[in-house]
């Protein structure tokens, strides 16, 4: 059973610097839980990539496409000729086009960001409610105690003003 | 500066954020039933039952005929259009210019932009006459082999308002995660298991906060030019018929122009009110009714320079069923309507130049009123005047709207009400985890005003 210690600050500087002391200490994956994102937490804590903008690039990419493939492939499925006008007009098809893209773009952000931030959660994790009102929580979830203990022990060490244990529950 | 004094004088601190607006949400007084149920009832009154009568008697209930096929109805379709632009619009370009002022008030202008464009597409299928057909205007595969004609503005419409409607829901429910998540912790009962359900689980790690940074950029980038295509869209539903007046390049810009206009107006009018009955006296201040009058001003002078040109193409144009619609349109049958445009849209909102008016709130929701009185007469002179002078005498005629369009005119302002009494109730309408951030950079820039000294090792909040 995987237990989490969170240490609850009421600085963000002393969430953030106890975070990489922990992640120094070998503690893989401290999180910060912040009621407002934080600047500094990429320094502590290393750079984040994130996979979102390529879902965004792709999804409007695709939409793009369906969005032309809609209008001139049912254009072509259903012939229509108007006054010898093209069968295929590009002005107004770029519209449906633009569109399209938008929204396939708006889409694939959506589950992006879904995925890359691991939401909806399915099982109970680290989280203390104060964070999300005016504390600064530093959570590290171990398999074994002893590293738990040792979590917390450095966790107070680092200026925590409580320091909790929870036990994560799995369906 | 003068914002970060602002904020600290008010001294507010972050429990008091959390406990201000799950307060707004949990406890409702007497008044707030009293406005639902006003609402609710006129809904029903003056727009399901006058709906339910002309969709037994046929669209012949309406005052719309020849030459007059476009009345009410559509003009409600541009206006609460329009009304839905400042929302998300706004909101995306303040946020994109990092204007930390948007952040009090941001949630409820797109919830202003969600009901506007929801109560739009009920004002098209109250038009069009048999809305149990509505899903014909959907490509979907068929046993008629019929698919939509994608050369149509009326194509276009469809394809982009429900592009906005997606974006904009999206917008403002990704925008309300880690608020639903505070207000998760802090309520019991069926509204916690509502709550818990809305926030996905969301803990506000610092991974979750990057990736909510980066989706929700992305989102503002991805809405911009989508609600400016909308607009202009909706305009060449108008633009691209040969009717004179109608048939103008000038209309995307003017309809977009216009769009902002009324949709910063209706901000101005949603703000007074929830400030005034929800209680946010300390989260919607002078500085949010300075700048919005200030952005007013600004497009009031851009609306009245396109009507302007749009008199001087027209007269320019030399040809003289324009010239016709032009002067109809200056001195006809609806002429009273036209100059009440010109007051309340181009002359009144002058008024916002001096600072002592932008900062009084009562004037200002007067005004905002007023300008959105003006918008609403726009778009009905709009799709009015210029089918009533259509080239041929023979074919000119006058259209009065009948009792069940003006019904339904005030009818749908009620549905939109009850929609945003029902929104303030659901969602925070004041953004928790954004306030805190302007709080927090009002914390950090005080005392470098004090002290003068460089703020290098302080914390500060990600932008």
């Amino acid at each position: 059973m995987a237990t989490s210690a969170i240490g609850l600050f009421v600085d963000p500087h002393g969430a953030l610097a106890a975070a990489a002391k922990l992640k120094g200490a070998g503690f893989a994956a401290p999180a910060v839980i912040s009621p407002i994102p934080l600047e500094g937490a990429e320094a502590a804590l290393g750079e984040k990539k994130s996979i979102i903008k390529r879902f965004t690039f792709f999804g409007a990419i695709l939409g793009g496409a369906s969005g032309f493939t809609l209008a001139a492939g049912t254009a072509v499925l259903y012939l229509h000729p108007t006054g010898g006008r093209p069968i295929i007009p590009f002005p107004p098809f770029l519209i449906i086009t633009y569109e399209m893209t938008i929204l396939f773009g708006i889409l694939a952000t959506v589950i992006g960001f879904l995925i890359s931030s691991r939401l909806p959660a399915i099982r109970d994790r680290a989280y203390a409610p104060e964070a999300a009102v005016d504390r600064f929580a530093v959570a590290v979830t171990c398999d074994d105690d002893e590293r738990v203990a040792q979590a917390a022990a450095l966790l107070r060490e680092a200026g925590a003003a409580e320091v909790r244990n929870v036990q994560e529950q799995r369906p | 500066m003068e914002r970060a004094a602002n904020m600290n004088e008010r001294d507010l601190s972050y429990a008091d954020v959390n406990r201000d607006i799950v307060r707004s949400l949990v406890e409702t007084g007497p008044k707030y039933y009293i406005t639902l149920g006003c609402a609710v009832g006129l809904t029903v009154v003056c727009f399901l039952f006058p709906w339910f009568y002309q969709l037994q008697l046929g669209i012949a209930a309406a005052g719309m005929n020849h030459p007059q096929v476009w009345g009410t109805y559509e003009a409600g379709f541009i206006f609460w259009i329009g009304l839905s632009h400042s929302g998300t619009l706004l909101s995306c370009v303040l946020h994109i210019t990092r204007s930390s002022w948007r952040k009090a008030m941001y949630r409820s202008a797109e919830a202003m932009t969600l009901f506007s464009l929801v109560v739009a597409v009920i004002m098209v299928m109250v038009h069009v006459g048999r809305p149990w057909f509505i899903h014909w205007a959907f490509p979907y595969p068929n046993q008629m082999e019929l698919w939509p004609n994608f050369r149509s503005p009326l194509l276009f419409d469809v394809t982009a308002i429900a592009t906005y409607l997606t974006g904009s829901s999206v917008f403002i429910y990704m925008g309300s995660i880690p608020d639903f998540a505070a207000v998760r912790d802090r309520t019991t009962g069926w509204r916690h298991h509502m709550y818990t359900l809305l926030s996905l689980g969301w803990r506000g790690t610092d991974t979750e906060w990057h990736r909510l940074g980066w989706a929700y950029t992305l989102l503002a980038v991805l809405i911009i030019p989508l609600a400016v295509s909308v607009h202009s869209i909706v305009s060449w539903d108008w633009a691209s018929s040969i009717v004179p007046a109608l048939h103008q390049t000038i209309f995307a810009p003017y309809f977009v122009v216009g769009a902002i206009y009324s949709g910063t107006a209706g901000i101005v009018t949603v703000m007074f009110l929830l400030r005034k009955y929800m209680g946010f006296e300390r989260y919607i201040t002078e500085v949010h009714f300075d700048n919005l009058g200030k952005l007013l001003l600004a497009l009031s002078l851009i609306w009245t320079y396109i009507n302007v040109l749009e008199l001087f193409t027209g007269w320019y144009s030399g040809d003289s069923p324009e010239i016709e619609a032009l002067k109809y349109k200056l001195f006809g049958y609806y002429a009273p309507l036209y100059w009440e445009m010109i007051l309340f849209c181009a002359f009144a909102p002058l008024l916002l130049i001096s600072k002592r008016f932008r900062v009084s709130f009562v004037p200002m929701l007067i005004l905002s009123i007023a300008i959105n009185i003006g918008m609403y007469t726009e778009r009905f002179l709009i799709v009015g005047t210029s089918l009533s002078r259509k080239y041929l005498p023979d074919a000119w005629g006058v259209y009065v709207p009948s009792l069940v369009e003006l019904s339904i005119l005030v009818g749908t302002i009620a549905l939109f009400s009850t929609l945003f009494l029902l929104f303030v109730k659901i969602f925070p309408s004041v953004s928790i985890y954004e306030v805190k951030e302007t709080l927090a950079e009002a914390a950090a820039e005080v005392p470098e005003r004090d002290t003068g000294a460089a703020g290098g090792d302080r914390w500060q909040p990600a932008r």
